[in-house]
Order: C-alpha cells, then structure tokens, then sequence
C-alpha cells in the first residue's frame, strides 16, 4: 500500500500541474488587492458596536438605553429584552445574543449600537446605563463542580454541561493484571486559533424576511442555519457571502455567532447595512478559544510493553457558554485510544461551566491536548520499562485493516513508518549527550461522517464554460489552507486538464450545495472527491456531446476528443454547440459523494470518518540549565496523508500547524486573573515570531487511500496534533523529570529544575 | 481632533488630505485613501499586518500618526505591482508558496522590501530578524524566508 517516501524539495511536486500552481487567488493575494472582511463596505452602512459586562457574574437589574438613543448620529440601540429572541446555541441552547438578566463572564454582550460611525457608536456605548447587582462567581472547573458551588445556568445543575463515560474491555481487570502502571495528571490552559484577521461581519437585513450577511466561515451552510432559526426567517432568505478568509483553524467554522446575529438584529432595527468587527482584544476576551483541560490518565502494560488498558478522568473547561464544546471534550476524550492497540479503556469526561470566555474550537478538536498527556504517559512507562520509547510505540501501533478499541476502521495507515523515519530523521540511535529527544504520533479522522449521520457526504457541479474553462461549484471553504487549489488540481486531474483552466466558484450560500464545511479534514478527503466524481461526470457528458456534435465516436485526447476519422473537437466548439442546441445551457456534470452509513452506536463505538490520518514528530531539544530557557533546535513532522495533491502546500500546512504546536508546547495559553483575561494581545498570548522557530524538516509517506480522490487524505488538522507532546517528551528526556503542563515557559522548566514549587 | 493639511508622497506621487493627524496613518491610508492592501490585524503594534515604508523604513502603520508622514515618502502594497507585473519579491511569495491566507502577505511583502533595499543579500538569521515583527499564523514562516532569499537572488540577476 506504501508507494514512496517523498522529501519535501525532492522532484515530485504532487498531482500533475502541482508545480507552481497552488491558489487561484494568489495574484490577488499577494498584490494586495483580495477583499477580506475587514475590507468590505457597502453604501449607507453603519458601524456596530457591544456593550460587554465588566462583571464575571452579575444579576441585571435595569437597562437604560434612553440617552444614547438620543444621541446624534445613532440609528438603533437594543438590549437584550427588547429583542424577543429564544436562547440557541451549537450544542445546546444556553446562549442569548444579548444578555437577559444575567451575565455570566468579563465580556458577556449586554447592549448593542449601531451608528454613523465607529467613534458615534463609542459614544453611545457609554451613555448605556446598566445597574447590575454582583453575583459570586467561580473559575475554576473543579471548584464549580463542588457541591455549594454558584450555579452557572438554571438548566445545567452542579455546572456539567456535558458528560461522558466510555467503557470498552475490561479496564479494571487490566489494571489488577498488569505488570506496570503508570499515571499522572496533566493541565493546558485554553489554546486561540490566532488567525490575523479579525473576525468581522456586513448585515443587510430585509424589512420582512431576509439577510445577506457578508463574513468568512468555514462552514457557512451551518451558520446559515442558525441565524435563520434564531432570526426567525426562512432558511433560503439568509444568504451568507464569504469574502477571503484570513485564517481560520476551526476558530471559523462557526466564527462569532453572536456578533452576526447583533449585526443582523441592528440592520433590522436600523433599516440599513451593519458592519461589525472584533479588536483583537476581543478576539481574545469573547472570541472562542479552544477548552482548557485537565487530564488524569492511567495506563497499564504488560511487562514486555504491550499496552492492556488506559483510564482516564477529564475535566475541561468550557467556561460560560458551551459552543462546540462538548464535542471537542468528545473528541479530546477518545480519539487518541485508537492510535495504537489498547483492549480496554476507562474514560470519564465532564464538560464544566466557569465564569470564563465561552469556548469554541482550534484545528484539532482536542486530539492535540489529549495526545500531550497520552504521549506523554507513553514515555514514562518506557521509561519505568527500561524500553526505548520508539520501541514501545511501534510495538503497539494500529496498522491497515484493524479496526480500534473505538470502532475506528483503519484503512490506509503508515504509522509505524511514520515513527520510524521520524526517529530516524532525527537521528533517534545517535543522540547527542546535553540535548532532549522527543517523540509522539497521532491519528486524525480524514473526513468525519460523524457531524451528522444522515449527512456524511459532499456534492460538487461542474460546468463547461463557453471559453473552454470548467468551473468547479462547491460548497467547502478555503480559508488559506489551500482547499480551491487542491480542488483544481483535482479536476484538472479527472478532465486533463491543467489547474489554471479550472474556476472555483464557493462562498456564497445561495450559489453552492449546502454543505458541512471547512472541519473534520473533510476538504480534500471528502470535498474533493466530490469534485473528482463532479469532474468525470461532466467528461463523461462532454463526450457524448462531442460525439453527437462530430456524427462520430469520439475518444479523449488531452482535454479535447479525437474523433474516429481524426478530428480533434476542442471544448470551446462542444459548449457553443450545447449552449445553442439548449438555447442557453452548459453542460455540467454532479458529484455526490455518499460515504458509507457508520455503525457509529449510542456508546459511540463505530466508525467515524471516512479514513484516517497519521503522523509523528520528533525533535532535539536544549535546556539552559541556568534560566530554564527552551531551545527547540530541529524538528522533524511525517506525515501520512496519502497521496500528497499538492507538495508545496502540503509542506506549508506541516510548517504552519508545527509552528502552531510549537506555540502551545513553548508560549502559548490563556492567563486568566479573577475570571479577566491577563493577556488579551498578541504579545501577551506569545504566538510564534520568525525568531522563535527551529528548523522543521518535513516527510511524506505516501500511502494509496481507497477513499480520498486519487488516494489522497486530509491534513490540515493533524499537523498540529503531536507537536506538543514531541516537545514535551524531550523537554522530559532532558531535564530527566516529567513535564504535565503546557506551555513549558522557562520559568515552568526552572521550577522542574529546581523545585521551586514550594515558593509560591 | 483638529483637521490639518498632511501633504507627502504617496507610491510616488502627491498627495494632500486634511485629516486630524494625530490619527494613524493606516486609517488615512485605508479609509481616507482606500488603499486597502494594507492590512490590520490589532491596531497595536504586535503583528505587522500594516506594514509600510517610510522613507524606506518598514513601519507599522497603526503606530505612526498621519502628520508624521509630512514631506515624507509613504510606500504601500499596491506600489509593488504596478502596471500589472509582480515585483520580483511577490514572485517569490508566489513560486514558494508562502502565501496562505494572503491577511500577513502585504505586511511581510513590505518587510521583505525593506529589508533587501538596506541589504541585498541578507542571511537567514537577518530575514528572521526582519520578518519577526510580522506574524503569521498559517505557514510557520519557512516557505516566506525561502521567498525573501530566492528574492534576494532575483534581485541581483
Ligand atoms: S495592525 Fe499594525 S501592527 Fe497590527
Ligand atoms: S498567510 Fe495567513 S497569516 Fe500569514
């Protein structure tokens, strides 16, 4: 199944035409002419703005929105009261697009503006009088679980919002049997997407039933959605156009909800356009960042390495309102059990309200934090086995054909060879005294079927234009990360076609499939093979009018067709020709790409994507002993994601993702002060700089993947996953100590150095 | 605020405008001039988004107030290509994939220009050093240092 290892600069640049081609939008891009959110205006527009609760927890006691309504310059002030809207949410319904009578965190939305400008809108924020009357508040997930502990919501008695318990075997009994147990417990703060565009959003409400709302998301047939219901308006009346994106890493799948609907609910009110935007401060005070987490996790393995069984207690935080929440906490709580051949698993995870930003969702859905504290865990027992932890791993490894503890059916898989050549680029067997190795793997659902059973798939069209070019319709999303490019190369592939010859038409509701979007690696796995199946229906069909055009059969030669006396039929002369015969038609052709039903179950047990994604990383680390200071000197990422559509982005997803990664392993995490965020900005979060990176070597192993278009599989998610526990286990393996908190800042080291936890 | 006349040259040429001038420039340059291509991405001086030349300095624009480009020479994006050709550092971008979501490319394109007006063949470490008030989130920076060195070779050919 493995076709060849592939080095990244060696030669093979991925699908034909890869080379040099990778984004229809990169001319724009890179003159400065593509149109991002914050770029757009529309006439008579005005400017929104929020009014955020200075309170953790607080009662609402009045609203007086009268004198900034008189002010002038104002076109609509509202408060939460005024809107008459029902509670929704992602998960479940605990969120109102304004505060009712309670606030539940620094930032919660308690009234909303819109004016003639930006600086008017200000204003009026400040003539909002709010009397709140003080609640107490907690922060922390294990006190709000006490008993006695303030109630977050009326619905969610003792603050879980979520809870799970997964049992698989028989974990107890291993435990009983095992010749080695190990354990610990291990903490990460909450993790931002950092995407550098802001998020912000145009509402142009209609008087009855309408909304055009212009904003980048990575799902937006989903949002849509959900703005119709809590709206109230027909779902076909809601049209959302996406502009470029600027960065998403699952922070946009469903963006800023509450800013779109204060946008729309404003426009209603005020009978003209509303922009909105975030300031990056926002971003990191109401934005959505991903669950902090607190892992207690047990394993217990025979004597000469075999893994017999992992327990788990989990604890995230979801802080005031849940989002996506639950299912990252699902996602976190399992996805990394079926990595390598564990019979019995013991798995309790609760989700728990905090008076903290709400949380949201960041690449990975949680698999990168659990793989800290399992791959961490892994390299301890090596470490009590007197076993080489590559050893270990390969031992235990799944491989092609097994189905995992969870249900998950392992099709295409080359992680063991990942582990290998990952050890071996870093030279694993001659490490260097005075410096840390590290290494962790993963495995990352390649296309989820699991979002919605009953909606597993993806469609695309695919239509013959009058100049001979063919355009792609579809509804997934590109926010950077390369999807358009992959999907021309696809098509391309499928007509003999170069990818220059191809359009990619997305980001507007009204003129694509609905589709489930930019998440679950679904983009090239199951996007693109919709696009693919889109493509070779459209050939077959052009065929047939070439031969009915020619009078003759008809054989495909390098996009045209050469006809059985030697004419060759160019495109251009087969779409005039249908366009006249049908008085004003294209030829297009339908993609439905319908994965099979999963036998996913109520425990759920069964699997979840289409295929899966594997890695491993590892890297060379070196710790002043002095300062605790962390240099990260090489790093190496191999990746199996079958076979690579484009190198040159494949390599820049590695790069962007390991860089991610490096950030939560290194700087990176939420610092909260009495549930106040204390470093709401860029240089407060520390999110990698040019100077803090090492050099990162990339390898593909290609594997042929039955499913993917053209055996390829997805990527853009897994390529943070096993980036902080790598680093950990050298952080680890150098200081001779375990590590169980990220980020591993140099103070954090010096404490492990000298134990220093005593003093504070 | 007080209006004033800020007269400086803009990509070249000549401009006037009446704007409170402690106001920063890259509000005057976005929605006074609507030059757009020079992006924002916190307002504050931490991620380079607004990066622009002044008198061929890389500056974050959000910093700078509009009075201070006052006889100066304001350098932006959309300078680089003119007359539709890509400058030789875009090409680079482009052949190297150091493009994803484009948000940090006009800032790091401007970084890059001025880092190989001051030094034509920069070392890595200088190119870390000359991108490093510039974040980006999506490429770990790698393809964008191959980019400014291949364009640094570009350049002198
Ligand atoms: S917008 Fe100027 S540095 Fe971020
Ligand atoms: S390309 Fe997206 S931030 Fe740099």
């Amino acid at each position: 199944m493995i076709r060849r290892n592939i080095k990244a600069g060696e030669g093979k640049e991925g699908f034909p035409g890869a080379r040099g081609f990778y984004d229809p939008e990169v001319w724009a891009k890179v003159t400065g002419r593509a149109r991002y959110g914050i770029d757009l205006a529309l006439p008579g527009m005005l400017q929104g703005k929020i009014l955020r609760s200075p309170h953790p927890h607080a009662l609402i006691r009045n609203v007086d929105l009268s004198r900034a309504r008189s002010l002038p310059g104002v076109r609509a002030v509202l408060s939460g009261t005024g809107l008459g809207a029902k509670p929704y949410g992602i998960v479940f319904d605990d969120e109102n697009p304004l505060a009712l009578d309670r606030v539940r965190y620094i930032g919660d939305e308690v009234a909303a503006v819109a004016a003639v400008d930006e600086q008017t809108a200000l204003e009026a924020l400040q003539m909002i009088s709010v009397e709140y009357e003080p609640l107490s508040a907690v922060f922390d997930p294990e006190e709000a679980l006490l008993k006695g502990a303030v109630t977050l919501h009326d619905d969610f008695p003792g603050n879980i919002a979520w809870e799970n318990r997964i049992n698989r075997g028989e974990a107890e009994a291993a435990f009983k049997d095992a010749d080695l147990v190990v354990e610990d417990t291990y903490a990460l703060p909450s993790f931002h997407p950092g995407y550098i565009e802001p998020i912000s959003c145009i509402a142009e409400s209609e008087k009855f039933d309408g909304l055009t709302l212009h904003t980048a998301l990575q799902s937006p047939h989903i949002v849509r959605e959900i703005l119709a219901g809590v709206l109230g308006l027909s779902i076909s009346r809601v049209r959302v156009i996406s502009p470029v994106m600027g960065g998403g890493f699952g922070g946009r799948v469903y963006g800023n909800l509450k800013l779109y609907l204060l946008a729309a609910f404003l426009s209603r009110a005020a009978g003209a356009p509303v922009k909105m935007q975030l300031t990056r401060e926002e971003e990191f005070t109401v934005g959505r960042p991903m669950v902090a987490a607190m892992i207690k996790m047990k394993m217990a393995l025979k004597e000469d390495g075999t893994f017999l069984a992992r327990q788990a207690d989990i604890i995230t935080d979801n802080g005031a309102y849940s989002a996506q929440a639950p299912w990252v906490s699902k996602t976190l709580s399992e996805r990394n059990d079926s990595l390598y051949h564990i019979p019995s698993i013991s798995t309790r995870v609760r989700l728990v309200y905090t008076n903290k930003v709400p949380t949201g969702q960041y690449r990975a859905y949680g698999n990168q934090l659990a793989n800290f504290a399992c791959e961490s865990l892994i390299d301890r027992a090596a470490g009590k086995l007197g076993m080489d932890p590559l050893r270990l791993r390969l031992k235990n490894c799944i491989g092609p054909g097994d189905t995992s503890v969870h249900g998950l059916q392992i099709k295409s898989c080359a992680l063991s060879r990942c582990l290998q050549d990952a050890a071996d680029a870093i030279g694993w067997t001659e490490r260097k005294k005075g410096r840390g190795y590290g290494i962790s793997a993963a495995i990352h659902a390649g296309g989820s079927i699991v979002f919605n059973p009953d909606f597993r798939g993806a469609s695309a069209r695919a239509r013959l234009e009058l100049d001979g070019r063919v355009t792609i319709v579809t509804g997934e999303q590109d926010y950077g990360q390369g999807a358009h490019g992959a999907f021309a190369l696809i098509a391309a592939r499928a007509l003999s076609r170069v990818p220059g010859e191809i359009n990619i038409v997305s980001r507007d509701t009204i003129l694509t499939p609905f589709s489930i979007g930019a998440l679950g690696m679904r983009q090239t796995t199951i996007g693109g093979r919709a696009v693919q199946l889109a493509a070779e229906d459209l050939l077959a069909r052009i065929r047939d009018c070439a031969a009915e055009l020619a009078g003759e059969e008809v054989v495909p030669e390098g996009g045209a067709f050469r006809t059985s006396s030697g004419r060759l039929i160019e495109p251009v002369g087969i779409a005039a020709f249908y366009c006249a015969k049908t008085s004003g038609l294209a030829l297009t052709g339908e993609g439905r790409y319908v994965p099979e039903k999963s036998d996913y179950d109520q425990s759920g047990y069964g699997n979840i994507a289409v295929t899966y994604s594997f890695a491993a990383h590892a890297c060379e680390v070196e710790i002043d002993r002095e300062t605790g200071a962390l240099t990260v000197h090489r790093f190496v990422a191999v990746h199996d994601s079958g076979r690579i559509v484009n190198l040159l982005t494949a390599r820049g997803q590695v790069y962007g993702g390991v860089a991610q990664g490096l950030g939560m392993a290194c700087s990176e995490g939420y610092i909260f002060e009495e549930g106040r965020v204390a470093n709401p900005t860029f240089s407060g979060y520390r999110i990698p700089t040019a100077l803090d990176l090492p050099s990162i070597e990339t390898l593909f192993i290609q594997t042929d993947d039955p499913e993917g278009p053209y055996g390829a599989k997805g990527l853009g998610e897994i390529v943070q996953v096993p980036t902080p526990a790598a680093v950990a286990n050298a952080v680890a393996n150098a200081l001779g100590e375990p590590v169980n908190e990220l980020p591993l800042t140099a103070e954090k080291i010096s404490r492990l150095l000298h134990g220093w936890e005593c003093a504070d | 605020m007080d209006k004033q006349v800020v007269s400086f040259n803009l990509n070249g040429e000549a401009v006037r405008v009446r704007c409170d001038p402690f106001s920063s420039l890259l509000s005057l340059l976005r929605d006074r001039l609507g030059l757009l291509g020079t992006k924002a991405g916190c307002g504050r001086g931490e991620c380079g988004a607004c990066t622009v030349l002044l008198d061929g300095l890389a500056v974050n624009a959000c910093l700078v107030p509009a009075g201070k480009a006052e006889g100066l020479n304001v350098e932006t994006i959309e300078n680089l290509s003119r007359g539709g050709s890509l400058h030789p550092i875009q090409e680079a971008f482009v052949e190297k994939g150091a493009v994803q979501c484009g948000f940090c490319t006009p800032g790091m394109v401007m970084s890059a220009h001025a880092l190989l007006k001051s030094d034509p063949a920069p070392g890595r470490e200088e190119i870390r050093k000359a991108i490093s008030g510039n974040l980006c989130r999506c490429s770990g920076y790698v393809q964008i240092e191959e980019a400014i060195a291949a364009a640094a070779d570009k350049l002198k050919d």
